[in-house]
């Protein structure tokens, strides 16, 4: 029986080996439609990982300043974007309404100054909204330079409010010791002052001292000195009175004649100032002569004055309060995924697995119609070897051939687009053998379910497209509405390429896929039990 | 001896159509039996019923010692079928093919290979032994058809109409084959409508219609025993006069036409006499054949249907 198998595994291989449209159908066919498919859909990822297909988004920097250059900048690396400049916004314009962009990026003039003044600035967008996913991913990129540029604004305008604060905080600082210092010399002055003040409290008195000394000095020299003048002036006063009194007596004397005697001469009189001098009061004279403040200008009093004192300064701490920080969106993969990776992880696998089902599933149905058409079937019931290992052995051909079908797109997927085969790239093995596995059985399903070629390509073709199409094979699982996700766990491509993402791009290792491997076995084995009923229905309804 | 294929009251039936209808005959060793009656007689059911490939309503069915339907697994085992289709994968070489049957029935290593080089040389294939099926003529490829059916050298071997469009060479080389396999103690049964080939192979034949064996034995004894002769038949210028065959023993006038005129005749012995008679009337003959009764014709003169029908009441689905 063995020998029967590996002979009708080898015959299946040999067929293969001869038809070479076939051949090509299973390794060239699926390279040609990854390729395209990869380079159309790329977008939908970011573009291609050298960003060959990345959209181009005409730029116009009417700014020239430092907001300009920074989204120029930005955008000179960005992989999902082919940034151009152009000169103008009707230029700009122009080319998205002519199609050779889905959007383009004005950063109109002053923007920066605007921004710098506190104004409000704008980045224009000028979009074609039909290529919806174009003009969003670049809506999605002006939006995160946006981010960037204000992210950046802040943190520069904190800086300065820091910068400010910390000057004055320094300016406190030295105020503070300047207030200090004015305080130490204050109460410098104000010692100084009262030393100052009591010196000339003691000359004054030393000085009324000397005068009251001086003035009794006077007093006692002036006495001396006019003690003569008093007295010949109150003999003077004597003679006089004593003369005046001889000439009434003389003239009296001479009665009649009196007239004619000329007056008497008139001594010389005492000038006022010495009659008045003899008179005055020694005190007062020497209280005049000298006077109390020693003849010197009167001394002013020291000025009391009371010594401010420097009021403590409550300077108010400079405001603590900061600029409202940037609200930034940090995504992280907490899948392992990156955040953005090559369209071909997708593409190589989903495609690879479309072909796949499309090779192992009209291999196996159309190989046995085959079969029957050449009659070797029937010739084959009538041999030793039983029918069932017959077909096991087709089923096993096509496993394999499965199985290096898609190890094939895997190697050039790797060698041509970059596709990560995740951390254990043999870890591959163990999707790839369960849809292998459930596709070659459903592929007896078919064969069980038609009675001709005609039939099977439409219900095979049927079949297989919608198991991709919904299973996630050509686009990502989450662009299907919930329902459908559900739906498409009941096709054996979705788990498949649940796991293919999960080992490729979010670099998982085995066994995050040990669950989708066995449901994908438990697929095959449920298709292997009904195309092998059907199969046998069918042949017993033709005994 | 056992017979290597053994059938007895056999009874098949789809639905209510009844394809076999009590069949019965038996193929010793080294016979040659074949197995005849038109399109739809039950030829290709009793074929698939000895297969293993139909199962069967009633009767007994034995081949090579295994009765059916229990032990199919073991009378596969000693049967070849050669289908009347070209049952061989196209795109694979004439020994490719043959050393993919050889394994699936039952051949290993340095036997297979001795064996696939044998029967190689008997089909006449060898030279072209390593080129793809599809390049090969109609011929050969039946010629590898035969080969694939009987490379394991087995003991019961069940063709059905495997000269269908062959060349003449290619049909010679194909009986000699079957010759052969007889030659070598198997048992072969031979299903064709075609009279000729059972007549150059047959020792004996099965005549089937509407699933019943209407006769059986050997061809010349099927032919004799439906009273048949040999007739000559002459196209003249002239109608022939009414006495011209007086007195020519073993023949009589059967049927006369214009200037066409067949004479019965008891054997091939008396066609120079005819022909002499026919002369001495003056009249010129203008063509003369002689028609050997045939299987075809005992089967007509049994069934009253020609073996070539092909929309008998009995046809199989």
């Amino acid at each position: 029986m063995l020998a029967g198998l590996g002979a009708a595994f080898a015959k299946d291989l040999r067929l293969l080996a001869r038809d070479r449209v076939g051949l090509v159908f299973l390794t060239l066919a699926p390279i040609v439609v990854i390729t395209v498919a990869g380079l159309s859909l790329a977008n939908l990822y970011g573009a291609t990982p050298h960003g060959a297909s990345a959209p181009v988004l005409p730029v116009v920097d009417d700014d020239g300043d430092w907001i300009g250059r920074a989204v120029r900048e930005r955008l000179v690396d960005e992989r999902s974007v082919r940034a151009r400049t152009v000169a103008t916004p009707a230029e700009a314009s122009a080319l998205v309404r002519a199609g050779a962009a889905s959007a383009a990026l004005v950063i109109p003039r002053g923007t920066s100054a605007a921004v710098v003044a506190g104004q409000p600035g704008a980045l224009e967008l000028l979009t074609d909204p039909v290529r919806t996913v174009d003009v969003a991913w670049v809506r999605a990129l002006a939006q995160e330079v946006r981010h960037a540029l204000e992210s950046a604004a802040l943190e520069r305008a904190q800086q300065e409010l820091d910068a400010a604060r910390g000057d004055a905080d320094d300016a406190r600082a030295r105020l503070a010791a300047a207030t200090t210092e004015l305080r130490t010399r204050i109460a410098t002055l104000h010692d100084r002052v009262a030393a100052a003040s009591a010196r000339a409290e003691t000359a004054r008195r030393e000085l009324a001292g000397a005068v009251a000394e001086r003035q009794a000095a006077a007093r006692t020299r002036i006495v001396a000195e006019l003690a003569p003048l008093r007295s010949f002036l109150a003999e003077l006063a004597a003679a006089r009175a004593a003369f005046d009194r001889w000439a009434a007596d003389v003239r009296e004397r001479a009665g009649r004649f009196a007239d004619r005697f000329p007056p008497p001469p008139e001594p010389p009189a005492v000038p006022p100032e010495v009659a008045a001098l003899a008179a005055s009061d020694p005190a007062t004279l020497a209280a005049r002569l000298v006077p109390a403040d020693g003849g010197l200008p009167p001394l002013p009093a020291f000025p009391s004055f009371e010594v401010p004192a420097v009021p403590s300064l409550a300077l108010p701490a400079p405001p603590a309060g900061r600029l409202p920080g940037s609200l930034a969106i940090v995504e992280t993969s907490v899948t392992g995924a990156p955040l953005r990776f090559n369209t071909f992880d997708q593409n190589v696998p989903g495609f690879s697995v479309t072909f796949l089902l499309l090779g192992v599933l009209l291999g196996v149905s159309l190989g046995l119609l085959d079969e029957r058409d050449w009659g070797t079937l029937e010739r084959m019931r009538a041999t030793p070897t039983p029918l069932s290992v017959l077909l096991i052995a087709k089923l096993a051909a096509r496993f394999a051939v499965g199985i290096v079908q898609m190890l094939l797109l895997f190697v050039v997927g790797w060698a041509v687009f970059g596709v990560s085969l995740g951390p254990e790239p043999w870890a591959l093995a163990l999707p790839t053998a369960g849809i292998v596995f459930a596709g070659t059985a459903f592929g007896l399903v078919v064969a069980g379910t038609t009675r001709s070629r005609e039939a099977v390509l439409p219900i095979g073709s049927i079949a297989i497209l919608t198991m991709a199409a919904v299973g996630g094979c050509w686009w990502p699982l989450d662009l299907e509405p919930e329902w459908m996700r559900r739906a498409a766990l009941a096709f054996p491509t979705t788990w498949a390429m649940q796991a293919y993402n999960d080992l490729m791009i979010r670099r998982q290792t085995s066994g995050a896929v040990l669950q989708e491997t066995a449901v994908l076995f438990a697929y095959g084995a449920l298709y292997l039990a009904v195309g092998l009923f059907l199969f046998r229905r069918v042949r017993a309804s033709r005994r | 001896m056992t017979p290597l294929i053994a059938v007895d009251g056999l009874v098949k039936r789809y639905g209510p159509h009844v394809a076999l209808a009590g069949v019965s005959f038996a193929v010793e060793p080294g016979e040659i039996v074949g197995l005849l009656g038109p399109n739809g007689a039950g030829k290709s059911t009793t074929l698939g019923v000895l297969a293993t490939l139909l199962a069967f309503d009633a009767g007994s069915v034995v081949v090579g010692g295994h009765a059916l339907p229990d032990a199919g697994a073991a009378a596969r085992a000693v049967l070849g079928l050669v289908p009347q289709q070209i049952a061989v994968y196209p795109t694979l070489s004439a020994h490719e093919n043959l050393r993919y049957f050889a394994r699936v029935l039952g051949l290993r290593g340095e036997d297979a290979t001795r064996r696939i080089a044998d029967v190689l040389d008997v089909v006449g294939l060898a030279p072209r032994a390593d080129e793809p099926v599809l390049r090969l003529s109609g011929g050969m490829r039946r010629r590898l058809n035969l080969a694939c059916g009987i490379v394991h050298d087995p003991r019961v071997v069940l063709l059905d109409e495997p000269v269908v469009g062959v060349d003449p060479q290619s049909r010679e080389r194909v009986f000699e084959a079957i010759e052969t396999l007889a030659r070598g103690g198997a048992a072969v049964l031979y299903s064709t409508h075609q009279m000729d080939e059972a007549e150059r192979l047959c020792a004996r034949v099965v005549l089937l219609d509407h699933g019943r064996v209407v006769a059986s034995g050997a061809p010349a004894t099927l032919v004799a025993g439906a009273g048949m002769t040999p007739v000559v038949r002459l196209r003249t210028a002239r109608p022939l006069p009414t006495t011209w065959l007086d007195g020519i023993p073993g023949t009589r006038i059967a049927d006369v036409a214009g200037v066409e005129t067949a004479v019965a005749v008891a054997d091939a012995a008396s066609v120079p006499a005819v022909l002499a008679a026919a002369l001495a009337t003056g009249i010129d003959v203008l063509d003369m054949t002689l028609h050997r009764p045939s299987l075809a014709d005992a089967f007509f003169a049994l069934t009253g249907r020609a073996l070539r029908d092909d929309d008998g009441p009995g046809a199989a689905p």
